[in-house]
């Protein structure tokens, strides 16, 4: 049974084009805003979400960015961001405000596809770039891992390793380290949540107020939000 | 300058097989003339009391002729003598001992220069220690031992046996001595040629390998050039070409001698690693590549090292762009425990068995040869279908530069 999923996105293209081009997927709601969503409730695996969603002309005011997944969560969907988004901190942020996905508008479409797929079954996709973060912040003691299984799954990811590989490496089988992966990142993203800007800044050396529009809860409601640049 | 003289000096001469045995012929002429030097001041006394003073000398003759014969031509030939000539050489000492009873006085066999024969036999044996063929020498000084027992037949009483005796042991000790340090010698030599030889073939290689390292990602770039693509990703592959341009000018140019104190400055600055591993990512923009530094952010390492990374950083992404179709890559550096460092490049394209795979030059010279003259490790590994995972890392001996030492460098 193909997994439902809805798909917001200010892009009308896109959001017709979606269910023909992912035939995997059941495409039962295609809305342009959050707060549409909000009205239809419709029933569904995941949500697809496109963080820029404002735009002069139709939807000047709208929810996006941090504010949107926010609010899907507290309406208790798993949301999935689509986005072409390629700001590490921007994506860590997203991960933060509990999207259980990031997925690039930049892969191509059948890879695309799968990781949609995976986290609509339940799974986890955290961007390479974000794992990285992750793995900084563990081993910089800001954020603590309970076992060395978990540390040792951490470290073979952020070095972009297949679950074949590691498992080779720590004599566990695959479905065993998605399992692991699953608790790993659902707990990394609490932790994650919870860490003030600050930490992080210092944690990764950077400047002191780099983060801030990315993890201030009030900024994340302004509808130019993603285009702060860290100057990275 | 070696002039005509100079040739003939010893201390001008090659330390090769061909100079040693040149050697050996001064020697032999030097121990041949040396001998008739010390015969003549005798020869008029050994005419007045020899019994048969016209046979004594003819065989002064014949010694002087002989000694004279050899010397000039182990001189010419520039080695000692062959085989026939040494036979020969040979036959006559012992027939100029087996002739010594008829032509010396009694009690003059012994102890005098008149009796020349056993000094002059010293003489030949001396020469024989050049001879290549054992059986002719060892044949040869047998032949002189019986042939100087039979010289001293009749002659030796009680008084001078130990003096016979002691003469008889000088040849035979002077024919192993002398020929033990001829072949001792002619060893050396040959292994200084084969040294010579090796060292030379290794030289080549490494000019080889040294080109292949300098070339190898500049041909990759201008195959890739001659590929259909967009403008963009033309233009960066032209920025790409500039580099290697430089890179391969300056090699063949070569290095000029105030170009070597500038290497020596260059090899004691440092670059920043992270913003070196960096800059070589964003060549490859289209190739999706995720650098994750922060683990590795201070860490700096030699120029020379850091250079020799950015080249097989090159070629290894050089690779994956031409042969992997990978849809993701990620670069990672990590510093460990005492400065050590690993560095993991991993793509998950379509992989290779590296049992069934020759590696190509990229892999095999700009990446593992380069990295481990440096004393870096490089791992690969890979499986069809799997992807490509190369670690390269640094031990804590090969740590990175301590990440204070130098501010001043940042990508070179």
């Amino acid at each position: 049974m193909r997994p439902r999923v809805a798909v917001v996105d200010d892009a009308s293209l896109i959001r017709e084009s979606f269910g023909l081009l992912m035939s995997r997927l059941d495409v039962v709601a295609a809305v342009a805003t959050v707060e549409e969503l909000a009205r239809r409730r419709p029933v569904v695996d995941v949500v697809l979400l496109d963080l820029h969603l404002a735009n002069l002309e139709q939807q000047p005011d709208v929810r996006q960015g941090i504010a949107a997944i926010r609010a899907l969560r507290g309406q208790g969907y798993r949301v999935c961001v689509y986005s072409q988004e390629e700001r590490r901190f921007v994506l860590a942020a997203c991960i933060a405000a509990g999207a259980s996905g990031v997925v690039s508008k930049a892969l191509p479409t059948a890879r695309a596809e799968q990781l949609v797929l995976d986290v609509a079954s339940g799974g986890t996709v955290v961007p390479q770039s974000v794992v990285g973060i992750l793995e900084v912040l563990v081993r910089r003691d800001c954020i603590t891992l309970l076992s060395e299984r978990q540390r040792q799954l951490l470290h073979g990811r952020a070095r972009g390793l297949t679950y074949a590989q590691i498992a080779k490496q720590l004599f566990v089988s695959e479905s065993t380290l998605r399992g692991y992966w699953l608790d790993l990142t659902r707990s990394l993203s609490d932790s994650l949540r919870s860490l003030t800007p600050g930490e992080i800044e210092r944690a990764l050396g950077l400047a002191p107020g780099d983060l801030l529009e990315f993890w201030s809860g009030d900024a994340t409601d302004v509808k130019d939000w993603w285009r702060v640049d860290t100057g990275r | 300058m070696r002039g005509r003289n100079g040739r003939w000096r010893v201390a001008d001469l090659p330390t090769t097989e061909a100079g040693v045995e040149r050697a050996f012929s001064y020697f032999i002429a030097g121990v041949r003339l040396g001998t008739i030097a010390q015969m003549i001041p005798a020869v008029h006394i050994g005419i007045a009391t020899s019994p048969d003073e016209a046979v004594y000398l003819a065989c002064w003759a014949a010694a002087a002729f002989a000694a004279v014969t050899v010397s000039a031509v182990t001189l010419a030939r520039r080695r000692p003598l062959g085989a026939a000539s040494s036979a020969a050489d040979f036959a006559l000492a012992c027939v100029l001992l087996v002739l010594g009873p008829q032509v010396l006085a009694p009690g003059e066999r012994l102890g005098t220069w008149v009796a020349f024969q056993p000094a002059y036999v010293l003489s030949v044996i001396l020469t024989a220690s050049g001879v290549r063929s054992r059986i002719l020498w060892a044949g040869g000084l047998l032949g002189i031992v019986v042939c100087y027992l039979v010289y001293l037949s009749g002659e030796v009483d009680g008084d001078m046996t130990s003096t016979a005796i002691g003469n008889v042991l000088t040849f035979v000790v002077y024919a192993l001595v002398a020929r033990m340090f001829f072949g001792y010698t002619r060893r050396i030599a040959h292994d200084a040629d084969a040294s010579r030889a090796h060292a030379a073939e290794l030289a080549r290689r490494e000019e080889e390998r040294r080109a292949q390292v300098m070339m190898h990602n500049g041909v990759a770039i201008m195959r890739l050039l001659t590929e259909p693509g967009t403008d963009a990703a033309r233009s960066q592959l032209i920025d790409q070409a500039e580099v290697e341009l430089r890179r391969m000018r300056s090699y063949l140019r070569g290095r000029a001698p105030d170009e070597d104190r500038a290497a020596a400055h260059a090899s004691a600055r440092s670059v920043v690693l992270a913003a070196m591993i960096k800059r070589v990512c964003d060549r490859f923009a289209d190739l999706n590549v995720d650098a994750l530094l922060d683990l590795g952010a201070d860490l700096k390492l030699p120029a020379a090292q850091a250079e020799a990374l950015e080249r097989a950083l090159e070629s290894l992404l050089l690779n994956v762009r031409m042969h992997a179709r990978a849809d993701a890559v990620v670069v990672h550096l990590d510093q460990g425990a005492a400065g050590s460092w690993t560095l993991t490049v991993r793509d998950d394209g379509v992989g290779f068995d590296p049992a069934s795979v020759t590696t190509g030059v990229g892999l095999r010279e700009v990446v593992v040869g380069e990295l481990r003259l440096r004393g870096l490790d490089v791992e690969i590994e890979s499986a069809v279908g799997e992807g490509t995972t190369v670690t390269i890392s640094s031990g804590p001996a090969q740590s990175a530069v301590h990440a204070d030492r130098d501010t001043s460098t940042g990508a070179a």
